[in-house]
Order: structure tokens, then sequence, then C-alpha cells
């Protein structure tokens, strides 16, 4: 899709300014070959990630250990990222290893054990002002405390954090403790359990506790690149973060969820940014 | 010359039969509207003629930003925006925010010859980064004598549209 700034990495962050201040600039996605298994032996299952607007399709790499092409203006982007792999058992390892190519980055996972894995593209808070410049137009600055223009107004001292994540089950899919950090999927359906016409019900973790009706999250069935409307559906959750989907369609979608946390003053931070992007396969009835 | 020329079609209609071949005359409004998006990019929009047969002919509007993404706006791109993009400064400009636009055309081609008279086709087509995509058409003659009006209703990211062809 078409986009209006060449900043990557800017944009690649969440760029709470405008209309609306739960604002993210680019989707950001993984999508796994596979995410149900059945076998007795070792399993690997091939993930691509991406930076893109085109729902699956990818338009920029999205994490590289020294192993693919310069990542360029996105370096400091990747620098930071954690890629963590949770097994079934619990454990949690980052040995997942992205090669970048120029329009995404690709990665295996090795699933031993029998139950549900978590992988989860980590960004820990990445400092940002925003602000009006002398002409009203809104600007932002990476970093804490940047040098602002003398008239700059409506100053927001800002942290983006965000999760990009997906689940997978060899064999008997099984339940993950929450990590208690940012948003996460929770609730009755297991993630690994989606079916077309059938109401999935999910709950909404935030730090680890219920998150609650002001969590905007939307859901978005990839192929978007292939069809003039884009149809996101928002989904309304209650006090207590729940709601329920039933997915019309089967394939992959992406779930954005989305949180922002004013910060009691005195603080270093205004308010603080989450976010997560999370990969669901859904299967025909 | 264009206010008499407006005059003689619509306040003096009778005397039609004196218009010149040359004298066409294409209004178009637009109307950009307004979505509910968050977070929320003015849309690329293209307006353009081809004949019924798909061959481009003019382009009237082309509203964009950055290359890279001229391509998104997939029909226009391929019937004639990368084959004469240079061709488009004269009615190119940055994205327009939500609101109605009018465009105006005398005929006249980019190469300064005037438009042959007979069957065309309307094109109208918008795209918005993270947003959705329309495309919508309509056909029109041009030829003396021949005055038409039309209005298309978007459902997406175009509003309403009128055509006014004289």
């Amino acid at each position: 899709m078409i986009k209006q700034t060449k900043l990557y990495f800017a944009a690649a962050v969440v760029a709470a300014m405008g209309i609306s201040s739960m604002a993210s600039a680019h989707e950001r996605f993984v999508l796994p070959s596979h995410t149900v298994l059945s076998s007795e032996s070792t399993q690997f299952v091939t993930l691509t990630s991406s930076i893109s607007n085109d729902i699956f399709h990818p338009d920029r790499p999205l994490g590289n250990n020294e192993k693919g092409i310069d990542s360029g203006e996105l370096a400091p982007l990747f620098n930071v990222l954690q890629t963590k792999v949770t097994s079934p058992d619990g454990q949690l390892t980052d040995s997942i290893q992205w090669q970048a190519f120029h329009r995404l980055s690709v990665a295996d996972v090795e699933l031993q054990k029998t139950g549900t894995y978590r992988i989860a593209i980590v960004q820990p808070d990445i400092a940002m002002t925003t602000y009006k410049d002398a002409k009203q137009a809104y600007q932002r600055k990476f970093g804490k405390n940047p040098t602002l223009p003398s008239d700059a107004t409506d100053i927001v001292r800002r942290t983006t954090a965000s999760s990009v994540a997906t689940y997978i089950s060899l064999n008997q899919p099984s339940k993950l403790a929450p990590t208690g950090s940012g948003l996460e999927l929770s609730g009755d359906t297991h993630p690994n359990d989606l079916f077309v016409a059938e109401s999935a019900s999910f709950q909404l973790l935030f730090d680890g506790k219920p998150s609650d009706e002001n969590t905007l999250v939307k859901v978005i069935k990839g192929g978007t690149r292939h069809r003039n409307y884009r149809a996101e559906t928002i989904v309304q959750l209650d006090k207590e973060g729940r709601f329920e989907w039933t997915p019309a369609e089967s394939g992959f979608y992406l779930l954005v969820a989305e949180k922002e946390v004013k910060v009691q003053q005195p603080a270093e931070v205004d308010v603080k940014h989450f976010s997560l992007n999370l990969t669901l396969e859904v299967f025909a009835e | 010359m264009k206010k008499i020329l407006f005059i003689a079609l619509t306040v003096l209609p009778a005397m039609l039969w004196l218009k010149p071949v040359d004298a066409t005359e294409v209004v178009i409004d637009i109307n950009v509207p307004e979505i509910d998006s968050s977070p929320y990019h003015r849309p690329y929009i293209a307006v353009w003629l081809e004949t019924p047969k798909r061959k481009g002919v003019h382009t009237f509007a082309f509203w964009k930003e950055q290359e890279e993404w001229f391509k998104d706006l997939r029909q226009w791109w391929r019937k004639i925006g990368r084959a004469n993009t240079p061709n488009f400064d004269s009615v190119s400009g940055p994205t327009r925010k939500p609101g109605e636009y009018q465009l105006t055309w005398d005929g006249t081609l980019s190469n300064g010859q005037k438009v042959s008279p007979g069957e065309y086709v309307l094109h109208f087509e918008s795209v918005r980064e993270q947003g959705s995509r329309e495309y919508l058409r309509q056909p029109i003659t041009i030829a003396e004598n021949k005055t038409q009006t039309f209005t298309l209703q978007g459902k997406q990211e175009l509003g309403l549209i009128s055509i006014s062809v004289k």
C-alpha cells in the first residue's frame, strides 16, 4: 500500500499522532508456514516476518541476525528487537536467527515437544517525543529528551513497545502462562483451534491482568492486496478485555491490539503505548 | 473567452450550432470523502480518459506523494500512468484532504492537439494507505451538440462525482 514516509524506522514505530492518539504507522506480522502439526518426531516451521501494510504480503524485512542483507535504516530497530520462543513447558529461548531479505525476513523454528509454542518478536520501549511545530504540523523525534524547536507546542513524551506474535501447536495444544508483559491473548479458546463459523472466546491481558474496554482491537483477514475493501473489523472489548470473534472465512488473520497508558506525573514519560500484532489461522469447517 | 463560451453553451443553447468542433468542455466535481480511520492517510487519486477499447487518452488529475506507490493506482498505472508519467506535471499534485474539488478540461491533449469526437470512458481511481481502494467508470460521448450530465456515487474511497460534458 501507499506510504507517505521513507523513514522506515520512524514509520515502523508507532506514530501516535493526528486524529487519533491510538494511531499506528505500519503493520508488522510474523507468518508461520504451519500452525497445527502432528508428529512423534521433531518438526520445523518456517517463519516469515515483515513490516507491511499489505497483510501477509511482505514489503520490508522485520528482524536480522547479521545473516541477511545490510539492514540499512532498519538496523537500529533490528538491534533492539528480541525474538522470544516459549516452548510448551514454559521455557524461553532466543534461538531464532532471522535472515533479512529486501522484502522480508525468514527464520526456522524447531518444535521438539508436544504442545503450544509462542513466537514473539518483542520491541522494548522506544522513546519518542511528539509535538506541533510553528505551522501546527505534528512532528516527532526519537530518543529521550530530544532537542525541540523553541516554539514547539503540544509536547508529549512517549514510549512505544510492541509484540509481533503467533502460536504453533505440535500434537495436543497446551495453555501457555502469560508473560505478564504488555498486551497478550488469553481466554477460553485456544488460538490454534479456530474454525469458520465457530465463536472464539478471547481475553486480552495487559501486564498479565485483564485489559479493559479502552483497548483498540481490530482483525484483518490476510490478502488485502488482492481486494478493494480492506475490511478491518473493529472488535469491542468488555470491561475485562473479553471478546467473542466468529470468523466468516478460513485463512490467516492479523489481530492488532493497541493500548495507551497515561503515566502519572512527575515522570520521564507522559504516555506509554503498547501494541500486539498476532497472527491467527482459521480453518474451514 | 471561457465565460463567453459558457454563456453560449448554457444560456443560448439555440446558438450551439455556432460552437466550433474543438470547444469541448468537461467539468468534473469530485468529492474526497471524510473517512473515520486511524491512522488516516490522504488517498492517491487519478482521474483519466480512455477509449472504449481501454487505450489511455488523457489524465485530468493525478494526486500523489511518492513514486514507489504510484503502482497502487492499479488501473491508472497500467493503462496510462507508467507509459506517460513525465507528462502529468500539469495535472499532478500532492494528495488532497477530504473535500470538494473541481476539474475542468477543454479537450486539449498533452501533445497540444484537441481530442477527436467519439466515444470515451472516464475513469476514477482512489487508493488509501491502510485503507480501501475504489474504481468507478462512466462512458461519455465527445461530440458537437451532445451535452451530457452524469453522477456517480462512490462507496468507499470516493464520494459523489458529478460530470458535465459539452
